[in-house]
């Protein structure tokens, strides 16, 4: 392009400007792409059980009321649906509290049943469910605190009193939970007196289209029981646990939004101030012969290249950043798997150049429309 | 001699809040090809304006302008910015070079606007820059240049693509006696050796008597008219 050289000329004609500028940006960018892949990431979670059919149900008044064992059965005979599993979750830790991370007491022999996208070797699900006391782990948990299997180990009790004594009998891949731990239900039964009473049921449905019509069937069965059930599909529970924490997404929806506004305000400043200088500059040119179209074009892309190169040093920085730094160790569990995929990237690229186009396009406009005597006359 | 800007009852009325300020009030003259007329006249007198009317950068409120046989005065701006570029070369009192670009860029810059290849447009600036005698100073940035040095620049930028007409306001305005005197020995051999026409505004009596012919303006209206006969 024949005006390459007199837009980066242009660009970075004042340069400590400029750098502070693009720095301005790229802090911005950077804390905005941690905040989508912060989403990303919990939008994973949501979706862990993409695909496998699953509902579960909770007791219809929170998820810290148990329900009763009897209720597994009546669910079973449910027409459409395959198998039923109980889990709960424990909530314990490894040593110290910050080795926080998932770990749950489940049916080991409906590991293969209901959730077959846990991807265990057949000779550790065989140990697993032979040992009492046996754990299956995640793989990136087994590396975050350098287990092997054979490892004995003890969790730390925090909401049931019980500290289980484990012993890793093999591990599973799944693409999101890497790093939860299971042991058998059986031993979380009897540590507590086997009180015959359970956090949750695993529903696996045969059909994805009764979904919906199995819920309310469940749910509608244990109505005027002592222990009411509200059913969920995998999806809108792993949504309903995040949100226990409240609207992570509007606030984080929030932030990001007031960040870019207020680098917009920030950014159209500076170009102001960079058009204004160039008032009499920018006359010249028209006067030469550079037509309105052509000064706003060259001065519109300026500014848009300004705010990208910002925007891209804070998102690239931070893809390369987390892809150096294990989140998962730094966050104690809370960001697995974290990072700055490219549709995080993409956003941030594109937002960056609308906050040039929006900050820049006002002076641009007004430079542009500028009459040459009138840019002659000025003394800046 | 051919007629190459002819102005007809031209007048000019600048307006300022409410108030209506009359700055020419029927001007009629006609620049021959091949014509260095300089403009002059107490501040305030129009002459600035009625250069800026020839050159096409500004609008008259009433009469005709025709440069060329083309009446510019009801051109559009798109059209007068792509006539600008073909037709006229601008030299300022301030020199007004791209201080980020350096000489040969400064140069160059109307020629981006033509459909030259780079080679050409290169060899087009460095014809320029010869014709100014500052060849050897293609890449000095204009800080990295004296007051009459950028002016020569300029004058090269206004003649690089060698355009019909030269337009200069006050082009020694801002020079030492010595690099105004340059500046002027190379506007008259423009003139005389590359048969541009030139029009010059010029407070200095002795920059008007370089000129072929003097026009005076006073009030917005043309008072005296001393020099080639061949004028209108």
């Amino acid at each position: 392009m024949k005006f390459a050289k007199l837009i980066r000329r242009n660009l970075f004609r004042n340069k400590v400007r400029a750098i502070l500028t693009m720095l301005l940006l790229a802090v911005i960018f950077f804390f905005v792409a941690t905040l989508l892949a912060i989403l990303d990431n919990f939008e994973n979670f949501s979706n862990a059980g993409e695909g496998a059919n699953r509902l579960v149900v909770q007791s219809a008044i929170s998820l810290a009321n148990l329900l009763p064992y009897a209720h597994e059965e009546k669910i079973r005979a449910i027409p459409g649906v395959v198998d039923t599993a109980k889990l709960q979750w424990i909530g314990a830790y490894y040593k110290e509290k910050t080795n926080f991370f998932a770990n749950f007491a489940v049916d080991v022999d409906k590991m293969s049943t209901v959730f077959d996208d846990y991807k265990v070797d057949p000779k550790d699900l065989a140990a697993f469910a032979a040992d009492r006391r046996g754990a299956l782990v995640g793989k990136d948990l087994m590396t975050r605190f350098g287990w092997k299997v054979g490892d004995r180990i003890t969790l730390k009790r925090q909401i049931f009193p019980f500290d289980p004594e484990l012993t890793i009998r093999g591990t599973f891949v799944h693409p999101v939970q890497t790093t939860t731990l299971f042991f058998p239900m059986e031993y979380f039964q009897q540590s507590m007196g086997n009180p015959g009473q359970v956090g949750t049921f695993w529903v696996k449905v045969k059909d994805p289209k009764q979904m919906a019509a199995i819920s309310q069937q469940i749910d509608a069965m244990f109505k005027n029981s002592d222990y009411p059930t509200e059913t969920f599909t995998e999806k809108e529970f792993q949504s309903n646990f995040l949100s226990m924490m409240g609207n992570v997404k509007l606030l984080f929806t929030a932030v990001s939004s007031c960040a870019i506004f207020m680098v917009i305000l920030l950014a159209a400043i500076t170009m102001s101030m960079s058009a204004r200088e160039r008032v009499t500059e920018i006359a010249v040119l028209k006067a030469i012969g550079f037509e309105q179209r052509l000064v706003l074009g060259i001065m519109l892309t300026e500014f848009i290249l300004l705010t990208v190169i910002g925007g891209a040093l804070g998102s690239v920085g931070a893809h390369y950043l987390y892809s150096v730094v294990d989140m998962g160790k730094v966050t104690q569990g809370f960001l697995q798997n974290f990072g700055i995929h490219a549709k995080t990237l993409a956003i941030c690229l594109a937002s960056s150049a609308a906050v040039g186009l929006i900050a820049g396009g006002l002076p641009a406009l007004r430079a542009s429309n500028l009459r040459v005597v009138d840019g002659l006359r000025r003394v800046v | 001699m051919t007629t190459l800007v002819e102005i007809d009852n031209v007048r000019k009325v600048y307006k300022r809040d409410a108030f209506e300020v009359p700055v020419l009030n029927g001007v009629t003259v006609n620049v021959p090809s091949g014509d260095f007329l300089a403009l002059m006249g107490p501040s305030g007198s129009g002459k600035t304006t009625l250069l800026n009317l020839i050159a096409g950068i500004d609008r008259p409120t009433g009469g005709r302008i025709s440069v060329d046989g083309k009446e510019i005065s009801r051109f559009s701006e798109t059209q007068l910015a792509s006539w600008r570029s073909r037709h006229v070369g601008f030299i300022f009192q301030m020199y007004n070079l791209i201080p980020v670009l350096n000489a040969f860029e400064n140069v160059e810059l109307p020629l981006l606007l033509t459909k030259l290849s780079k080679k050409e447009r290169r060899e087009h600036v460095q014809a320029a820059l010869g014709i100014v005698g500052l060849a050897d100073r293609s890449l000095h940035y204009p800080r990295q240049l004296s007051g009459g040095q950028e002016q020569r620049v300029a004058i090269a930028r206004a003649i690089v693509t060698d355009p019909t007409l030269l337009v200069a306001d006050e082009p020694t305005g801002d020079l030492d006696a010595k690099n105004a005197e340059e500046t002027l020995d190379l506007l008259q051999r423009l003139n005389a050796e590359f048969k541009k026409t030139i029009v010059m505004v010029t407070h200095d009596p002795k920059a008007a008597l370089r000129a072929k012919r003097t026009l005076h303006l006073e009030k917005g209206l043309l008072v005296e008219n001393v020099g080639m006969a061949a004028s209108a």
